[in-house]
């Protein structure tokens, strides 16, 4: 056994540049598959966190009709109780109730379209990270004259207002009529969305049901459930306990985001399959060659009653072991490659114009351990099934015939 | 003096080709133990496909081989290779090691793959090369080797297990008359010192001298089975011996 691993050994180094080259294109198969692999869960890690994680939430609940017509009168039930039931469930982190209307909200010099969320703001802070992503000012803790409100800074530059400033937001009322209030912004809020950012302003529930003269009224009820995968799952759920509101998942509402997802998903694993095919390919034809190369050697071999199965083992050594020093090396350089453009960043090509779009410029590829080490197995699987084929060839050689040729 | 093979009617046709070729044709012969026996004859004459047959590289289309009262027709595929690797001792034409091994290495080989203990295996290797005169090569690699001390190195792979008899199709073909000389001599050597059946194909009239008993094959068929008695057997040149028999 040592001997025969020995000899695959030496038989390896006997044509050094053609091994050399395949080992190398293992490392760079290895080094690619990593590389896509990472970009595509940075990508969807960051798309994640940017749009379901701070936006959105895993699961939402509204008056079925409010999807159609976003109003007041069209709220949930007892909302607020629904909420804290929904908290206290063991599947789901938190669910935050709001009161959400669309209303104009105006500076000095300037007045926009936006979507007003009355927030209950520790809870909201628990379920879309809210007073994390505030980046100036500060997140409901003041307690002045006007009401605070928190807004993005793509509007803060677009209204040309700051952390302290004066604004003024407009809104119906529970009787249809436009009513005026105004507001301090307490903090700006930053999320690479800034179409979300221009549009989307949150005050206390209770600030907003004052103005629009109603208590309590909660046409939103975002969830964040324990396990993101289960989605589907605890949405189902929830329908059959409250058969009187829609209950939609994080698929459901941004369903953009889901097919992209998807689709890179799928992508990937195309990517993955090519390489390591190509790889096998490659490995499977320098095996071959190599054996082709020793037709008299190995009929030597089988005609001194070296077994079959023996010619068989020690083919399959010599491309397990070009695949193992190809498979190492190129996971430690994998392992290298990530760690350090998981520090500086990789930068999308034209990523300032993805930013409006909700995507991130930079993205930080990162992967689990265990992703290494799969993908190094399966390759090293393929390897070895690269090699049967010249082996088989190899022992069907005729010792008699074999040992004839010139 | 024990018979180690007897072959009757032993036939081959290759079969593959347009026109049907007999390689051998209804050869009966006997080797005993300790003979040196060179088969001879033209090319194509049948020389390898004998020998093939006879070492079980090859499966004989008519006829019998009995080697140590087995008949080897009758074993199986896996079989064979056992029987080869245990009472089977090979030199072919060229190309006979492993290039990646070196000189004690490839003549451990086949010790290795009959499982033998490896302190045994090691000294055998060492003696075997002393034996061919490739002390000095021990640890050399065919590569660096000539191709007579190649071929050395392959006899003495194929003596070192002790085998029952060592099959040598042409094992000078390659080889300049010097080297052929001294190979024989070595193998005649052998022959006698460790008194193992040698068998050797050749159509070099050089070489042919140096064995005791010289088969002639023509056109497949035995044309003659003479026995001389070399008492200096390999250490001179010249046709010294005398005939004893003759066959037909
Ligand atoms: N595999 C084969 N298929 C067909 N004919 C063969 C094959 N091997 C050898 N022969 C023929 O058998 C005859 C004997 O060949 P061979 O045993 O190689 O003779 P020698 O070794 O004396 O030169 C030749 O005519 C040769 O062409
Ligand atoms: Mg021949």
């Amino acid at each position: 056994m040592k001997t025969l691993i020995k000899i695959s050994w030496r038989n390896i180094w006997r044509n050094r540049s053609r091994s050399v080259t395949i080992i190398s294109a293992i490392i760079l198969g290895l080094m690619g598959g990593v590389f896509s692999a990472s970009m595509r869960l940075a990508l969807e890690q960051q798309q994640f966190e940017d749009t379901i994680d701070n936006q959105v939430s895993h699961i939402q609940l509204h008056h079925p009709d409010f999807i159609a017509n976003p109003e007041a009168r069209y709220h949930i039930g007892g909302g607020v109780e629904i909420a804290s039931e929904l908290s206290k469930r063991d599947d789901i982190t938190v669910a935050s109730p709001r009161t959400v209307v669309d209303g104009m909200i105006a500076s000095s010099n300037m007045n926009s379209g936006v979507t007003i969320k009355g927030i209950n703001p520790e809870i909201e802070a628990r379920t879309t990270g809210l007073e994390d992503l505030v980046t100036e000012g500060t997140y409901f803790t003041e307690k002045g004259r006007l009401p605070s409100v928190i807004i993005g800074q793509a509007l803060a530059n677009k209204l040309n207002s700051y952390a302290g400033s004066r604004l003024v937001l407009t809104l119906q009322d529970v009787d249809g009529e436009m009513v005026s209030s105004s507001f301090r912004v307490e903090g700006l809020y930053k999320l690479s969305s800034k179409s979300f950012e221009e549009r989307t302003v949150f005050i206390n529930a209770s600030d907003l049901n004052r103005i629009i003269g109603d208590n309590d009224i909660v046409t939103e009820i975002a969830v964040v459930i324990e396990n993101p995968d289960d989605y589907r799952k605890v949405a189902e759920i929830l329908s059959g306990l409250y058969p009187n509101a829609k209950v939609r998942h994080w698929a459901d509402l941004q369903p953009s985001l889901y097919y992209s997802l998807e689709v890179l998903g799928e992508a990937l694993i195309w990517i993955l399959i090519i390489i390591i095919m190509a790889v096998s390919f490659g490995l499977l034809n320098t095996i071959l060659m190599s054996i082709l190369e020793r037709v008299r050697e190995l009929g030597v071999l089988l005609a001194v009653g070296m077994k079959r199965a023996k010619v068989f083992s020690m083919i399959v050594a010599e491309t397990t072991i070009i695949a193992l020093i190809g498979g190492i090396a190129g996971l430690f350089m994998s392992w290298g490659m990530i760690r350090f453009l998981g520090n500086t960043g990789v930068p999308i090509p034209g990523g300032e114009g993805l930013e409006d779009f909700g995507y991130a410029s930079v993205l930080y590829p990162r992967l689990e351990t265990a992703f290494y080490f799969e993908i190094a197995i399966v390759l090293v699987i393929f390897a070895i099934l690269a090699s049967v084929y010249p082996a088989w060839k190899a022992i069907r050689l005729q010792p008699a015939e074999a040992v004839r040729q010139e | 003096m024990k018979t180690v093979i007897k072959t009757t009617n032993l036939s081959k046709v290759y079969s593959g080709t347009a026109v049907p070729v007999h390689a051998l044709k209804n050869v009966n012969l006997e080797f005993k133990q300790g003979e040196f026996t060179a088969i001879v004859g033209p090319s194509g004459s049948g020389k390898t496909t004998f020998l093939n047959v006879i070492g079980g590289l090859d499966k004989p289309t008519g006829g019998h081989v009995v080697i140590d009262g087995v008949d080897i027709a009758t074993m199986k595929e896996s079989q064979l290779f056992d029987f080869r690797l245990r009472h089977i001792g090979f030199v072919f034409q060229a190309y006979n090691l492993i290039p990646v091994l070196t000189a004690v290495e490839n003549v451990s080989f086949i010790m290795l793959l009959q499982n033998r203990p490896k302190a045994e295996m090691e000294q055998r290797a060492k003696e075997m090369l002393e034996q061919v005169g490739l002390a000095d090569k021990l640890d050399v690699r065919p590569g660096k080797l000539s191709g007579g001390q190649q071929q050395r190195v392959a006899v003495a792979r194929a003596l070192a297990s002790r085998p029952d008899f060592v099959l040598a199709d042409e094992p000078t073909a390659n080889l300049d008359t010097e080297s052929a000389f001294n190979l024989l001599d070595i193998m005649a050597r052998l022959n006698r010192e460790e008194n193992i059946t040698l068998i050797f194909s050749t159509h070099d009239q050089r070489v042919i001298e140096r064995a005791r008993r010289v088969i002639t094959l023509v056109d497949g068929a035995v044309a003659s089975d003479e026995y001389f008695d070399r008492e200096t057997s390999g250490e001179e040149n010249g046709q010294t011996g005398q005939v004893m028999t003759a066959t037909l």
